[in-house]
């Protein structure tokens, strides 16, 4: 028998998680498990489901929409995460600064996440339109500047044509280098003797600003010689009309269009920075100031402190990503309807066009049973790698 | 905890109540504001729905004919529901047991629609209510059946020509003469087309076109068109599909001949400064491109962003020794869905629409009739001022319609696709190393037309297998049905 004041206790905690189950029991077990049935069977809409065994699956083996679909889906996941988890990281760890106005940046961060992913997406649409688009507008006026830049030292047109044809003024650019070496190289402590001295500092920025000026023509001449067509299309690139690869010449590539699409992923990576914030203020001072004490630079203490104290955190980002990755629809199918030439036709897209377009509910359900199997065999990889690297500080 | 129980009672009680007593919308319910004709035979009517498509003037069109029903009779009352994704709503209200009584679908829903036994088929009404064949230009009816069997009937029907913008022909009225070309006259082949592009085209500094003189993807709602003005087709006699016939590719080949020409890249940001379909910034109303392959619809569009316009329609150009004139035909019509609550009265609507419904409704659209007979009082004062040409060109013996197929929606997009590619594929550089001027020229084309053929044979291939597997299925469910 249990006791009158334990009842009470186990009735409140099942009334509290009442609701969920109810909703978990009705609106995702029975659903899910319906789909798990329909994915044996060929089921069109009004009429009995009829079962067929595995033909379902046998025919997404070989169905060359699908295996496109899902590749796309795979190389965003592939870039989105990464790019994602280390802006959002960046963004966090700035954040974190104790600087004046933190709040406001921190609203600001964090506003682009509340916006309606169709206006997100209609919005975007706009910035990445390769007449008018702010983009282009933006990247159009950094080539002018850069060309002039580096028409100072290259022969700019010949470049553009996949020649290489050097300035007498090319020569200054090796002034860069002299500056690095007597600021940081044997001379320098006989030069400049006071480690802090101001013009030791002035003549390390300006070592810096030379080293930065020097880079970027022949960064440039580099690109435009060894990339001439990736060169040519960054000037203007066509974004979410342009399906091919970029890298170019490289034809597992992400196409212009998803990079756009990628690129766009980034506008809501405040969510994700807030919940590395939360973390990041629960770092223990102490540890820094350990670090600080066994001489431990900037991204010492980036790398053995605070990455390691807030990996479990990273690791539900990282989850909660793959699983986001695997459920993009909203975007592409505003944005480009799947094309040019299914380059951004996600696997979630394809499951609502197999279902509500062609009408074939088995097949959409068998596509989603196997999305599920991957999304949790990734799930399952993650936690896996994670375990050597996910320290909890709890444990 | 006592509290906590409270609240949370008080919370799902509120919940409930709100939604037991919130009132179900009903559409027969009376609004003296907006009913008030209707006041004395309200109570007696039955009272149906019709989801439709249509937005912007062709909605109020099609509220006219509504109203004009309504008014014409005292036993039935429409009530127009205006719907987006009409096709996939209605699919769905279907399947949920909550269809409208009448439902305006396209022509590429017939079968699919069809096939999943979606619609009523009306061919019995039909023959009661004397109906026949004969009542209809054929290839319109055509659209409405699947296997035999009559599913839907049309409302508005769209015939496809060629508009030129007259102010650019005489603009370059000197440069074309100078061409052997007529200024005040379309082209009237394809080859003339061509040049007739090429001089009223105008290229900025840049690269990029200011005004194209044709472009092949604006509004690029026609691709399925373009083989059947080179004497091919999509399907043959027996349905099965043939993207790859000889014809297909000279078309492939002509639409690449553009992408080539003027540059795939140029072409793309070009298209990227055109504004939305029914807006002042619509490429042809804006005048950035002087031709464009449209619908009967379009000039109502153009009235309404820019009356002034100087253009000309003309039935479009087919290739050397394809005879015409030629158009594609579609259209919109109107079904019964299975399982709608009113059949009888939804019929008695959709029969008043093929009739007096259809002029109200075609007139205020700016389109012609699908019909075998058309009252003359129809084109007096039509709004569309080049009626003529879409009417000539729908009854035109050569004039094509995609049969009701299965897999069409599947074909469509597959062929889409393949557009796509072929539209954006590149000969590879190292294909064309050590080659210049004419060599290179004959290599680019010798390669474009390998990859077109390419890909319009593994067209086929996967239509054939989808159409294949659903068949199979169907022949399946029927032997399971039997035993």
């Amino acid at each position: 028998m249990i006791g009158s004041g334990r009842f009470r206790r186990y009735a409140t905690g099942y009334a509290f998680i009442l609701p969920w189950i109810l909703g978990l029991t009705f609106l995702v077990a029975g659903p899910f498990l319906a789909a798990g049935y329909f994915s044996l069977c060929e089921y069109p809409p009004l009429k009995d489901p009829m079962y067929i065994g595995g033909a379902n699956y046998a025919e997404l083996l070989g169905d060359p929409s699908f295996h496109r679909a899902l590749g796309v889906t795979m190389l965003y996941a592939a870039a989105a995460i990464p790019l994602g988890v280390i802006l959002a990281m960046t963004l966090a760890m700035l954040l974190n600064a104790r600087i004046r106005g933190q709040s406001f940046y921190r609203v600001i961060f964090y506003l682009p996440h509340l916006v309606p992913t169709v206006v997100v997406a209609i919005l975007w649409m706009w910035i990445f339109n390769a007449k008018a688009g702010l983009l282009n507008f933006v990247i159009g006026r950094l080539f002018a500047a850069g060309d002039w830049w580096t028409g100072l030292f290259f022969d700019v047109a010949a470049l553009k044509v996949g020649k290489f044809v050097i300035h007498g003024g090319a020569c200054w650019l090796l002034a860069a280098p002299a500056l690095a070496a007597a600021t940081w190289g044997p001379l320098a402590r006989r030069l400049w003797p006071r480690e802090n001295s101001r013009l030791r500092q002035l003549v390390c920025l300006a070592a810096i600003m030379a080293i930065v000026l020097a880079a970027l023509p022949l960064l440039s001449a580099a690109a435009h010689t060894l990339r001439p067509e990736d060169v040519r299309k960054f000037r203007s690139p066509g974004w979410l009309t342009d399906g091919d690869p970029m890298p170019a010449g490289v034809g597992f590539a992400p196409s212009w269009a998803l990079w756009s699409l990628i690129i766009m992923s980034m506008w809501s990576v405040g969510q994700m920075a807030v919940i590395y914030l939360a973390k990041l203020q629960d770092v223990p001072v102490e540890l820094y100031e350990a670090a600080e004490i066994d001489g431990a630079s900037w991204w010492r203490k980036t790398v053995s402190v605070t990455i390691p104290m807030i990996s479990p955190v990273i690791l539900f980002n990282v989850v909660m990503a793959i699983i986001g990755a695997f459920q993009v629809f909203a975007e592409p199918y505003i944005m480009t309807g799947g094309g040019p030439e299914d380059k951004t036709r996600f696997v979630a897209m394809f499951v609502y066009e197999q279902a509500f377009r062609y009408h074939r509910l088995g097949y959409a359900s068998a596509v989603a049973a196997v999305l599920f199997v991957i999304i949790i065999a990734l799930t399952l990889v993650a936690f896996r790698v994670s375990k050597k690297h996910v320290h909890y500080s709890g444990r | 905890m006592r509290g906590v129980h409270f609240i949370l009672a008080a919370i799902v009680l509120v919940v409930v109540m709100v939604a037991w007593f919130e009132p179900r919308p009903d559409v027969a319910e009376y609004d003296p504001a907006v009913h008030a004709a209707f006041k004395d035979t309200w109570a007696k009517r039955v009272h149906i729905t019709y989801w439709e498509k249509w937005g912007s003037f062709e909605a109020e069109a099609a509220q006219k004919m509504v109203d004009a029903f309504n008014a014409s009779q005292d036993e039935v009352f429409c009530h127009y529901i205006r719907t987006s994704q009409v096709d996939r709503k209605a699919m769905l209200a279907i399947v949920g047991g909550q269809p409208p009584d009448v439902v305006g679908l396209w022509s590429d829903n017939v079968a699919p629609y069809a096939e999943a036994d979606a619609l009523m088929p009306l061919d019995d009404l039909m023959a009661r209510a004397g109906l026949g064949d004969d009542h209809y230009i054929p290839n319109y009816l055509e659209m409405c059946r699947y296997d035999g069997r009559t599913y839907v009937l049309p409302t508005a029907p769209v015939s496809i020509a060629l508009f030129y913008n007259l102010d650019h022909f005489r603009a370059k009225a000197a440069q074309l003469r100078a061409a052997g070309l007529d200024p005040n006259h379309p082209p009237r082949t394809i080859a003339e087309l061509d040049r007739y592009a090429d001089v009223l085209t105008v290229m900025a500094p840049d690269g990029t076109p200011d005004v194209m003189g044709f472009l092949p993807t604006e509004p690029g709602w026609y691709h399925v068109a373009w083989p059947y003005y080179f004497g091919g087709g999509l399907f043959d006699a027996n349905g099965s599909p043939t993207p790859d016939l000889p014809a297909n590719v000279r078309a492939f080949e002509w639409l690449k001949g553009y992408a080539r020409r003027y540059g795939r890249d140029n072409l793309t940001r070009f298209r990227q400064g055109f504004g939305n379909f029914d807006s002042p910034q619509n490429a042809f109303i804006d005048g950035k491109v002087s031709m464009v392959l449209h619908g009967v619809f379009f000039p109502q569009f153009i009235d309404r962003h820019r009356p002034h316009l100087h253009y000309g329609v003309a039935p479009f150009p087919c290739a050397p020794g394809v005879r015409g004139p030629r158009s594609f035909l579609n259209e919109d019509n109107i079904g019964i869905p299975r399982g709608c609550k009113h059949p009888e009265a939804a019929w008695k609507f959709v029969l008043w629409t093929q009739t007096r419904g259809l002029e109200i409704l075609n007139r205020l659209q700016g389109k012609h009739l699908p019909l075998a007979r058309v009252p003359d009082s129809f084109r007096q004062g039509h709004p569309n001022r080049f009626l003529k040409v879409f009417e000539d060109l729908a009854r035109s013996p050569e004039a094509c319609v995609i049969p009701t197929s299965i897999v069409w929606r599947e074909y469509s997009d597959e062929y889409k696709r393949g557009f796509d590619h072929i539209w954006h594929w590149q000969v590879p550089k190292s294909a064309l190393d050590g080659l210049t001027g004419a060599e290179r020229d004959q290599e680019t084309r010798q390669l474009t037309r390998e990859e077109i053929v390419r890909t319009l044979t593994d067209m086929r291939e996967t239509i054939e297998g989808k159409l294949r597997r659903k068949l199979e299925r169907t022949e399946q469910r029927k032997a399971r049905a039997a035993q």
